[in-house]
């Protein structure tokens, strides 16, 4: 109160500049600091394929990985990659890029996360020979990432005593890729949030550990979303615990809307299916960036394979052109880009198909009406569409050429063997080779490994992996030889 | 000036009070109706029935409490676990009721009870049939659940509004309002009920099991003062299709012709369900008395013009036309007089010593139980005949027979042909709760691997499960019991 009454003198002044200044900073400072820590800012791309292939789903915030750690780990720990680098689980990188298509990176409260996004399943490589240079075909599906592998690494160096902040902020510093503030907080708390979640992650994917080895371009598709809802996986009917299958294409969305998707035709929602796959990519009902997915989703409504680049006999596949006509237009559509037929984007019962039951079994009915709560938050976005179906459902063929090894569970390396019964397909072969064989129609399955590089033995008698069904009368596999090499030569036209 | 002075700090009390009051009655009040439905069959699996104001559960904390709980689950799969009806592609299985009363809440409706399922097969999907017992349902282990969440330490804001910010997000006072209020609310609302319900957990105790409760004890225990008792009353969920012919002077309803009026027991089974005003908030009650007992009174006006006209469903498998036919002479002989609507002892009170069933049901009720049951209907300002008390079992007509099994009040016979086997030759153990259907003996399948996990086992020798008496047509010639069991599938 006295000092009210007082003349200011000039240390007062002197003192209230001071006030003001300090303020000032405060203020300045406090701006900074929530500039900073409120940021969200996923990496834009101008070009829609560039956007599919590294644009984010949102991720990233809440299951992302800081870019930082993301870099460090091959470098701390290659002793847990077959190879060099992620490049040794089949991550795709193209030239000039630091990090492999499908994988997306967000500045989020100011440190760039990185996690991945659809594309890391769904883009392919294909070379001509051994000493070709691969080319990397968006939509089709990934037949080189071991995502698998890529889990069982991230959890080994969970485990591992040398993952500490000291030594992952050491390498950081020797990247310069964060500053020190980022470097700091990876240190004393970035390091340690990814050890619980990849532990956590750990402990609720150990299901996985009962199935056959995935291998490189599968994953077990609806067993994560039973644990996404906390059901108890130690507890779930023994039918339901192998779902692993592949990677399928996604070109033409467009055409096909209304169809039963998935492999077992459990939805006829392309938007459901994608935000159901978007669950993978970690984006979560309030996480998930909607015009960022949106704008995917656009850009695959009619993305189309590349047309079979190796020389087709024209003659033979006007031959099998009606062959295909009789056999499998009812069900696959009348061409590569006409998919119109009776039966085509429908089920065929188990029975009927006789192709192994697994991936089927492994959807269940619990999980389907849980599946009804799901974006339960966002009316417009609730799933409402998934059904359980009792078989298969039948695909158009688009870019067929690509989506070797054959059936939901890849058990068939090429389009020769499938034309063939169960009994004369290969009951054992390679996959994760991206050299294609233009004589079989596939990639090339008999080759063990090249550059060190060892591919996986796929093994069809194992639980999960059987190459039987799609045989028999209806589906081709007792046509003359010659009508199978003209139907062969007509496929490669899809 | 002073007073000038004192008038300005009154408006602002007053705006405060004013907003503070608005702001509570929109969070925790405001009554949204909800959505309209395609029909009655969809409002009777999904509309509520009042239960939401008194008995509600946040729905947030409803809808993650089987993620933040698996190890107090059955079996994986959510609520399904506890056998009850799931529609694919529907939010909330049948039975439960969404509605927003300040905040989305979740409560159950007559459907829980009275909607049933049936398969064809294994690989079949459910059949969802509307009035149909929910004979897959384990309610006493969704309640036995919902207070086991309640008792366990994660049961907290940190960990419940963890798993719900999975889901949605939240506004700050919308948290502050969770993690302060609706979390500690629901959690002692639910450590209460398990006070309530302590008598059914007394040790060695029957379970209810699938498709079936205690109703008279729920009656007895929540509704009157009368003290817990030693009386076990498990019986089966009924058919509540075609309730028109249930209608008339001198016909009665439940097990043990507890209710002389179709619509005493529509009231009585929503006001035991929830739709009854809590005493111990006066301000439920004031609710009660200025808007909701005239919607409840005219919901269930509605709930019994709906029930009344439901067709039970017709069976459906192939029916032996001829054999039938033969078989329809067999009941008018065997059966008709007791069953057939319209005859003299049909929907009416058959002694105990006569019928010879398990009698545990009918002694879980007494007239002082329903005296003071019926006072206490009373004071909430609802007329309705009243519950009395009998020494016997109601012989029920027999529309939609076969989706009634298991047969018996008790659900002890699992299928028809058990049930015209003499008692020696009845399943002393099954399991029921699966939902697949068994046309050969017209029932449930309760054997094999499946019905095993998915059933649950009843064994006759527990108290209250006896599967005796009811001996009638056991002695007919084989080709007449063959001949009626035909007939029966086209009830």
């Amino acid at each position: 109160m006295a000092a009210r009454t007082q003349a200011p003198t000039p240390s007062n002044h002197c003192c209230r500049w001071a006030c003001w200044g300090a303020a000032a900073v405060l203020v300045v400072f406090l701006l900074w600091a929530v500039a900073r820590f409120t940021s969200d800012a996923p990496v834009t791309y101008a070009n829609g394929e560039d956007h599919f292939k590294y644009g984010s789903t949102g991720g990233e915030r809440s299951s992302g990985i800081p870019y930082s750690i993301w870099m460090a780990l091959p470098e701390l720990f290659p002793r847990y990659l077959p190879g060099k680098g992620l490049q040794s689980l089949g991550f795709l990188y193209e030239p000039g890029r630091d990090l492999p298509i499908g994988v997306s990176k967000r500045k989020v409260m100011g440190i760039d996360r990185v996690f991945l996004n659809c594309a890391v399943c769904h883009v392919g490589s294909v070379r001509d020979g051994p000493d070709g240079a691969p080319r990397f075909i968006t939509g089709m599906p990934s037949n080189t990432v071991d995502l698998q592998g890529f889990q069982r690494f991230l959890s080994a160096v969970a485990l591992d005593k040398d993952f500490t902040g000291d030594r992952i902020a050491a390498v950081i510093e020797g990247m310069g890729t964060d500053d020190w503030l980022n470097r700091e907080l990876i240190r004393y708390l970035g390091v340690d949030l990814m050890r619980d979640q990849l532990l956590t992650l750990r402990q609720m994917f150990t299901f996985m550990d009962d199935e056959p080895v995935f291998g490189p371009g599968r994953f077990d598709t609806f067993n994560p979303p039973k644990v996404l809802l906390n059901f108890r996986m130690d507890n779930l009917p023994v039918a339901e615990r192998i779902g692993v299958c592949n990677f399928p294409s996604i070109w033409h969305q467009r055409q096909r809307e209304g169809m039963e998707l998935h492999w077992d035709g459990n939805n006829t929602s392309v938007d459901e299916r994608n935000r159901s796959a978007a669950f993978g990519t970690g984006a979560l009902p309030p996480t998930l960036d909607r015009p960022s997915i949106r704008r995917t989703e656009d850009w695959l409504l009619d993305a189309a394979p590349p047309p079979y680049p190796y020389p087709i006999d024209a003659a033979l596949s006007m031959k099998g052109k009606p062959i295909y006509a009789e056999y499998c237009a009812r069900c696959h559509g009348a061409s590569g880009t006409d998919f119109t037929g009776e039966l085509v984007g429908k089920v065929t019962p188990i029975d009927a198909i006789g192709t192994d039951r697994h991936r089927l079994d492994s959807y269940s009915f619990a999980l389907c009406v849980n599946q009804g709560q799901l974006y339960a938050a966002y009316p417009a976005e609730r799933f409402q569409h998934f059904r359980k179906t009792n078989g298969y459902a039948n695909q158009p063929l688009d870019g067929l050429w690509l989506r070797s090894p054959y059936l939901h569970n890849g058990s068939v390396p090429s389009l020769r063997d499938l034309l063939e019964p169960a009994s004369r397909r290969p009951a054992s072969f390679y996959r994760g080779y991206d050299v294609y064989d233009p004589k079989n129609v596939g990639f090339v399955s008999t080759v063990a490994g090249e550059h060190g590089k060892a591919f996986f033995p796929f093994d069809t008698t194992l639980p999960g992996n059987g190459n039987h069904g799609h045989e028999g009368r209806y589906y081709g596999t007792e046509l003359s030889d010659d009508k199978k090499q003209a139907l062969l030569e007509f496929l490669k036209t899809f | 000036m002073h007073l000038y002075r004192c008038a300005r700090w009154l408006i602002l009390l007053a705006a405060i009070v004013c907003f503070a009051l608005v702001f509570g009655w929109y969070k925790f009040f405001r009554e949204v109706p909800q959505p309209a439905f395609a029909n009655e069959g969809e409002r009777f699996k999904y509309g509520s029935i009042g239960a939401e104001n008194a008995r509600g559960i946040p729905y947030w904390i409803w809808l993650v409490l089987p993620r933040v709980f698996p190890d107090l689950m059955p079996g994986p799969g959510g609520y399904k676990s506890f056998g009850i009806v799931w529609e694919p592609g529907q939010e909330i299985p049948v039975g439960f009721s969404k509605r927003t009363i300040g905040f989305p809440r979740i409560a159950n409706n007559c459907a829980i009870c009275h909607v049933g399922t049936w398969r064809a097969g294994e690989s079949d999907l459910p059949h969802v049939v509307i009035g149909a017992p929910a004979h897959t349902s384990n309610l006493q282990s969704m309640i036995r659940f919902l207070i086991n969440c309640a008792a366990d330490p994660r049961f907290n804001a940190d960990t419940l509004l963890g798993q719900i910010e999975r889901e949605t997000e939240f506004s700050l006072v919308d948290k502050l309002i969770y993690r302060f209020a609706l979390i500690p609310l629901t959690r002692s609302a639910l450590q209460k009920q398990a006070t309530q319900m302590a008598w059914m957990n007394r040790p060695d105790w029957p379970n209810w099991g699938t498709g079936r409760d205690d109703p008279m004890n729920l009656t007895k225990y929540f509704m009157t003062s009368q003290p817990v008792d030693n009386t076990v009353g498990q019986s089966d969920f009924p058919s509540v299709w075609n309730l028109k012919i249930r209608k008339g002077d001198g016909l009665f309803l439940n097990w043990s012709c507890d209710t002389p009026a179709v619509r005493s027991v529509l009231i009585d089974s929503a006001l035991g369900l929830g739709a009854a005003p809590d005493p111990t908030v006066p301000l439920d009650t004031l609710n009660w008395r200025l808007s909701r007992r005239a919607w409840f009174v005219a919901r269930m006006a509605e709930l019994d013009e709906y029930l009344s006209a439901l067709a039970p469903p017709s069976y459906p498998f192939p029916v032996d036309a001829p054999l039938a036919a033969q078989g329809r002479q067999v009941y008018a002989k065997a059966c008709a007089s007791c069953h057939e609507p319209g005859q003299p002892y049909t929907s009416r009170l058959i002694p105990v010593a006569d019928v010879g069933t398990d009698r545990n049901r009918m002694d879980s009720w007494n007239q002082a139980a329903a005296d003071q049951a019926n006072q206490k209907v009373l004071e909430i300002g609802i007329v309705r005949p009243g519950l009395v008390k009998q020494e016997g079992y109601q012989s029920p007509p027999l529309d939609g027979l076969w989706m009634r099994a298991p047969y018996l009040h008790n659900g002890s016979v699992p299928t028809l042909r058990d049930l015209m086997a003499p008692m020696d030759r009845r399943p002393k153990a099954f399991y029921r709760g699966y939902d697949v259907y068994d046309p050969a003996d017209v029932g449930f399948v309760t054997a094999g691997a499946a019905a095993e996990r998915d059933g649950w086992k009843e064994d006759t020798s527990v108290r209250g499960n006896g599967n005796q008496g009811h001996l009638y047509g056991t002695e007919l010639p084989a080709q007449d019991k063959n001949a009626l069991l035909e007939y029966l599938k086209t009830l």
